[in-house]
């Protein structure tokens, strides 16, 4: 069986999965800085070493994400819309809708049954519904990103925020701080902020169980309650999610070779 | 007869006084922080100062600006539209049309003759069209704030910005920074972005000469360069013109207190 990798160079990380078959072998998530073609390199160096392998046995490597054109040692580009796509299915074959919450945009993409792209929104204008709302917010509380979700879960009384732009939340929440509200309270405010702003971009492309959550922001439990809330419904959430990217990348990867080869 | 006018701003709190409708006795501002009754009453001892007056000699006092309903002492508030206009009035009677560029909002109108708001367009959802911008731009360039107009004044081949976010917009100077990108060319870029911003709310509205630039970047001589830049025609713009709200508050004041007729006690009177 031949090895592949997918590469997804975001806006803030790099993820790498290396896949066999159906297997990931491996795979990795570094931050991103200004010199994208060394991160990208780095994320590939990390994920063959998570999977134990040498670059020589990786027979095909493919590209996605904002750096995806970066990704100079790869063999194909694939936008990361159809990446998230197929990686969506791959995990959750029922998958006909996915939201994808980055660091710097926000997508909403409507699938069929073979893991095709039907249609698709996405917010890449404004940093407003995306994970750098989120940091920029969990800045202001003093709080660190990976943490925010967990203590969103334990609010009493969420607040609610009203500003939509990053830069007016950050002093509506700096307000609510100074103001002596619960910093937990605000936190619940701000992930529903962010769902509220997800549902109407999913509303664009048409609402259709099952929905699948990826992207970094997936991880965060806080926004998962959220976006289900505001859903009614529960959404799909693999510890691979933020990886979703690069997986679908790989399966791109896979079956491009094996048309090749045919 | 003494009025005083106060703009409670998101950025700042301007004040000023003016005796019987014409002359400015005294102006003063400071940044809002915390508390914005307690900026606004700092700026009301600094116009008493002064003037050299005492509190009790402001017979009427209107407030405008965000803030204008929080002092409990104020005679009368205004919203932002009517001071602006009546202030750009006051500093060139020929206003047609007033662009007003603050900390959290940016806006523009059309205007007639009095100073009477025609048509307006607004701006308060999203900071990349605020001096918000301006304002953090300044700290992730470290430059200080005051320094950014004559710096940029110098950049010979602008960086436009194409991001329409203010926080996006922050990645992609950062990342023109480490392209090498001059100092200058990224400042008269985001310059130039909050004017284009600018200039869409104008045509929306109809730009009709006179021109009137009034709000916190008036100060700004990069922010001034870039609109008429952009708009192409000449901009009045006084160094007074940062005061035009609280101007145009006073003005408002008087002419309210005429029309009430009979003396009233001093509006800023201490109970005793």
């Amino acid at each position: 069986m031949t090895i592949v990798a997918g590469m997804d160079i975001g806006s803030t990380t790099a993820k790498c999965v290396v896949l066999e078959g159906q297997r990931v072998l491996g795979k990795s998530l570094s931050p991103v800085g200004v010199d994208i073609v060394k991160d990208a390199e780095r994320a590939l160096e990390a994920a063959l070493a998570d999977s134990g392998i040498a670059r020589s046995e990786v027979s095909f490597i493919t590209g996605t994400g904002y750096g995806r054109y970066k990704v100079y040692f790869g063999q194909l580009v694939v936008t990361e819309i159809s990446c998230h796509a197929r990686g969506a299915h791959f995990l959750f074959p029922g998958t006909r809708v996915v939201v994808d919450i980055g660091g710097q945009d926000t997508k909403a993409i409507r699938v069929n049954e073979k893991g095709e792209v039907v249609d698709f929104s996405m917010n890449d204008k404004c940093a407003a519904g995306t994970g750098r709302f989120l940091e920029v917010c969990a800045n202001a509380l003093g709080f660190d990103i990976g943490e925010i979700g967990a203590l969103s879960l334990q609010a009493k009384r969420p607040m609610r925020v009203t500003s939509t732009c990053t830069v007016f939340a950050e002093s509506e929440v700096a307000s609510y701080v100074s103001r002596g509200k619960d910093p937990k309270d605000i936190l619940a405010g701000l992930h529903a902020s962010i769902a509220n702003r997800t549902l109407s971009l999913m509303q664009r492309v048409g609402i259709e169980p099952e929905v699948t959550f990826t992207g970094g922001v997936s991880q965060n439990g806080g926004m998962v309650r959220a976006l289900n809330r505001r859903l009614g419904a529960s959404v799909n959430v693999s510890p691979l999610s933020q990886y979703m990217g690069a997986l679908g990348a790989a399966l791109h990867g896979q079956e491009r070779q094996a048309g090749g080869a045919s | 007869m003494i009025t005083g006018g106060l703009d409670l701003g998101a950025g700042a709190v301007k004040g000023v006084l003016m005796e019987d409708g014409r002359q400015v006795l005294a102006r003063s501002i400071l940044p809002t922080r915390g508390n914005l009754v307690q900026t606004a009453h700092q700026v009301l001892d600094r116009l008493g100062e002064e003037a050299n007056i005492s509190p009790g000699d402001v017979e009427y006092l209107c407030t405008t600006g965000f803030g204008r309903y929080v002092l409990p002492e104020r005679n009368l508030q205004v919203s932002d539209f009517t001071s602006s206009a009546r202030g750009a009035i006051y500093l060139f009677p020929g206003t047609r049309h007033v662009v007003d560029i603050g900390t959290q909002s940016s806006r523009t109108m059309a205007i007639g003759p009095s100073g009477k708001v025609l048509k307006f367009k607004m701006n308060e959802k999203c900071a990349a069209g605020a001096g918000r911008f301006v304002e953090r731009s300044s700290k992730y360039l470290q430059v200080p704030l005051d320094q950014m107009g004559p710096m940029s004044l110098s950049s010979a081949h602008p960086k436009l910005i194409s991001s329409v976010c203010a926080v996006l917009a922050e990645t992609e100077i950062i990342n023109n920074i480490a392209e090498g990108v001059p100092l200058p060319d990224i400042l008269m870029g985001v310059f130039l972005s909050l004017s284009q911003r600018a200039y869409t709310l104008m045509r929306i509205v109809g730009v009709e000469p006179e021109v009137t630039l009034v709000g916190g970047l008036v100060g700004n001589p990069g922010m001034v360069k870039a609109l008429r830049d952009t708009v192409g025609t000449e901009l009045n713009v006084a160094p007074d013109a940062h005061f035009a709200a609280a101007l145009g508050a006073a003005l408002l004041g008087y002419s309210r207190r005429l029309k009430l007729g009979a003396p009233s006690p001093g509006a800023l009177a201490c109970p005793t």
